[in-house]
Order: C-alpha cells, then sequence, then structure tokens
C-alpha cells in the first residue's frame, strides 16, 4: 500500500461516524442497515462474473491468443510497435491475472529496467480489466443490456495501448 | 456488442483449441508411441517385487521404481526429465499427484536393456479450455464473495455518510464539474456524491474502497433509470471513466512485482491514463449523442 492509503483510509472511515455523532446520527443503526445489502450485492455479481470470467478463461486456455500475438506481429513490428509488449496489449483489457502473469513473464524474460518492461507496465498500470469492471459494476445493478459500453471500454483501452508506446518513447528512451 | 463478443469468445476458444490439437496431432507433438531404447542399471534383475534401479536413457541417467509385475517404470523425480516428458507427464496424468510412469515393452533381463514407451497425449488444448471454463467459474464466485465482507463495511459507512449529510455537502461541491460529464442526473442527487467519492478513491490507488463506491454509485444512477435491465449513458460515462482509471499513485500489483522501479515510469502511466480518459469521454458521449439523435428521429 502506499503512503497515501495509509494515511487516507483511517482518516475517511473515522471521520464519517464522527460526523454522523455530531449529527446526531444513529450511527451504528445505519451502518448496520447499510451494510445488509453487502451480501445480495455479492451474490447478484456471480452470473455476471461467471459469464465474463469462463469465455476469457476459454479463449486464454485455447492458445489463440498466441496465434493473434503471431497474426499482428509483422504488421506492427513494420510501424515501429515493440512487439514484445503485445501479449500485454491483448490480455490487459481481458483478464487482471493473466496480465500479471504476462508482465511477470517479461521481467523474467528482459528484466526490470528493459524498456520492453516499462512499456508494458505503463499499459498495465493506465487501464483497468474492462471486462472485469463491467461485469462487477453492471452486474451489481443487474444490467444485462450494456448498450456501447464496451466499444467505449474498448476505444479507451486501445487508446491507452497507443498511448503507453508513444509517451514511453517520448519519455523513457 | 457484448453478446457477439461473448459468443465469439467461446466458439473461437473452440476453433483454436480443435486446431492447435489437429497440428500437435500431426506433427506428433507428444510423439505418441515412439519406442525408446534404455538401459536398466541393478544388481536384482530377476525380482518380482518392486526394487529401485537407474535407467540409462541417451545421456540421462535417471533414479527409478521398477514394477515388474505391472510391466512399468516410475520415475522418482519427474522434475529432473527434459522439458517434452515433463510435459507429456503433466498432461497425461489424471491427478497432481499422480507418478511418471512409463511402459515396458522389451526387457532383456541379461543385459538390462529395456524398450519403454510414454503414455499417449491427446487434445491437449481440449482438455485445457473445458478445465479453464470448470475453474474459472469457481474462481468468479470466490472473487464475488470475497467482495462481500468489503462492501458490506463501505456500504454501511456510504449509509451513515448519506443520512448525516456528507452526500449532500459533496454533491454541492463537485456538482459543476461533474455536471458536464453526466447531464442525466439531476441537480443534487446523492449519485453524483457517490461518484465523485469512487473517482477520488480511484486516483488516490485506494483500490478496496473504489469498488464498492462504485457498485454504490451504481446502485444510485440504477434509482434514475426507467428500464432496470439497459444501461443508461451516465452508467456507461462511469463505467468509461472507471476502466481507464485514473490514477496519481503507483498501482499496488506493480509495485510488487517491479519494486522501487515503478517511480521511474510513474509519469508515464499518469500521462498514459489521462489519454485513455479523455479518449474515453469523448467515445461515450459520442455514442450517447448519436443514441439521442437515433432516439430523437423515430
Amino acid at each position: 500500500m502506499g503512503i497515501l492509503a495509509i494515511v487516507v483510509l483511517p482518516f475517511l472511515i473515522v471521520i464519517i461516524p464522527i460526523i454522523g455523532l455530531i449529527r446526531k446520527v444513529a450511527v451504528y443503526e445505519e451502518f448496520v442497515e447499510g451494510a445488509k445489502e453487502g451480501f445480495q450485492i455479492g451474490v447478484r455479481i456471480i452470473p455476471y462474473l461467471v459469464a465474463i470470467l469462463v469465455a476469457i478463461g476459454m479463449f486464454r486456455a485455447s492458445g489463440a491468443m498466441d496465434f493473434f500475438t503471431g497474426l499482428l506481429k509483422p504488421g506492427l513490428a513494420y510501424i515501429g510497435f515493440p512487439v514484445d509488449v503485445l501479449p500485454m496489449a491483448i490480455m490487459r483489457p481481458l483478464t487482471g491475472s493473466g496480465s500479471v502473469g504476462v508482465l511477470a513473464d517479461l521481467i523474467a524474460n528482459f528484466g526490470e529496467d528493459s524498456y520492453v518492461v516499462k512499456v508494458a507496465a505503463t499499459m498495465f498500470g493506465s487501464t483497468e480489466t474492462t471486462f472485469y469492471v463491467l461485469a462487477v459494476y453492471f452486474g451489481a445493478v443487474g444490467i444485462k443490456k450494456t448498450r456501447y459500453a464496451v466499444q467505449a471500454g474498448l476505444i479507451a483501452d486501445l487508446a491507452s495501448i497507443i498511448a503507453a508506446v508513444i509517451v514511453c518513447s517520448w519519455l523513457l528512451s | 456488442m457484448l453478446n457477439y463478443i461473448w459468443g465469439g469468445l467461446i466458439v473461437l476458444s473452440f476453433v483454436f483449441a480443435l486446431g492447435n490439437d489437429f497440428k500437435d496431432y500431426y506433427s506428433n507433438t507428444y510423439q505418441n508411441g515412439q519406442l525408446r531404447e534404455a538401459q536398466l542399471i541393478s544388481a536384482d534383475q530377476n525380482a518380482s517385487a518392486p526394487f529401485k534401479s537407474l535407467l540409462v536413457i541417451s545421456t540421462d541417467t535417471l533414479h527409478v521404481l521398477v514394477r515388474p509385475k505391472a510391466g512399468e517404470i516410475r520415475f522418482s523425480d519427474a522434475t529432473v526429465l527434459p522439458i517434452l516428458w515433463q510435459k507429456i507427464w503433466q498432461e497425461s496424468r489424471a491427478k497432481d499427484n499422480e507418478p511418471f510412469r512409463a511402459e515396458i515393452k522389451t526387457w532383456d533381463k541379461q543385459s538390462g536393456n529395456v524398450t519403454i514407451t510414454l503414455p499417449e497425449v491427446h487434445f491437449v488444448k481440449l482438455k485445457a479450455i473445458t478445465n479453464a471454463a470448470f475453474n474459472t467459474a469457481k474462481t468468479a464466485v470466490e472473487l464475488a464473495i470475497g467482495l462481500v465482507g468489503i462492501m458490506a463495511f463501505w456500504l454501511g459507512l456510504m449509509e451513515i455518510a448519506e443520512k448525516s449529510g456528507i452526500i449532500e455537502n459533496l454533491v454541492k461541491v463537485v456538482q459543476p464539474i461533474l455536471h458536464f460529464l453526466f447531464p442525466d442526473i439531476p441537480k443534487n442527487h446523492p449519485a453524483l456524491g457517490t461518484i465523485s467519492l469512487n473517482l477520488t478513491a480511484n486516483i488516490l490507488g485506494l483500490g478496496n474502497a473504489a469498488t464498492p463506491l462504485g457498485i454504490k454509485a451504481m446502485e444510485e444512477l440504477q434509482t434514475l433509470n426507467d428500464d432496470k435491465e439497459t444501461a443508461t449513458d451516465s452508467m456507461i460515462m462511469f463505467l468509461t471513466m472507471n476502466t481507464a482509471s485514473v490514477q496519481l499513485v503507483p498501482p499496488v500489483t506493480l509495485i510488487a512485482l517491479m519494486g522501487v522501479g515503478v517511480g521511474e515510469i510513474l509519469p508515464a502511466i499518469i500521462l498514459t491514463t489521462v489519454i485513455s480518459l479523455a479518449v474515453g469521454v469523448i467515445t461515450a458521449k459520442w455514442f450517447a449523442k448519436k443514441h439521442k439523435m437515433a432516439k430523437g428521429a423515430n
């Protein structure tokens, strides 16, 4: 945990009940009332999360990723894209644990200080796992019809992949 | 769109798994059925009870347990085997702790010369996608249940915050900024307060607070929704901002993996994330406008 989290979190946790007490709120009763919902939300998310994670898990296990990496490599190498970070670019929007694995692999193969790892880490740090966030947030309130949410999320991801390559070549090399 | 992506992922996994398995079959990646010549070095060649021995195969000398009755050899330490053999072991065993066995085809007891075959391996990827489906289904439930405690905690705190008017105060402060992004949320609505708390938690890298606060915000947005199964423009805008995850401190996972080296790339991360946030917001806005126009035309 960063220093900020160490300071901010306890402050936030304490300040809310204090203000509640000052403003004569039945803090314990209200806390329990609100917390009640935690379990239902957790359970409500399950079907959405199962659906998304299973599809992505199968896709990863099938070896399709290697095929797409191989397919995209020549073209991307031609325009100067560091092809070694390609697995990260493909994996990042799909799975959080998968992209951690990719990053760990890259560190093992190229070393922490390598340019490839820095670009991959920038990609990793600059977006969330789109499909996971979508499953959790929409699942929690029971949204099935997502309209243009996936498109918007993936376009933002694509932007961050391209931006990571350009920004790194500008700032880090 | 999600329907096609979801269905596509599942169909593609099957197609690729099958394709990879056929490739393995034709190029015989796992050398199925190949006879391997080796030599057993042992004091007791005529024993019928299992005995320990050494197996010499090409340049390797391996510790094995010979079981004459079963006609098999068990490798004592599978981790020292050639990589392809280890792969065969992993793919052919039913359980993780199963020993690696080879079948004895011929055995000349005088010289100790044996020919052995390794277990056959078929349909590796098809098995892999099935296992992946079952395992990730389990993981998904564990993840969701794992959220329950922290979720209950933050929802409890948020209830206090709401009842004591903290959210209301917050809404007043953030309203001017957030109104541009969420024009559909009515003035002084508590959703603006929880959205701002979620975004703040994201910016400060408070991962385990951000998700419950985000879900709380989604619930507030859902109260404004006429069609409870369909996402609103505000919901999608909020989701997009969360997937772009503007964060001013390095993510915990990166620190764990890279150590202090993270400091150097932090400016790159922040710049990249701001760009992707901007693109995400513009894209969501554009889509919202397009949909509104399509609706107006009807």
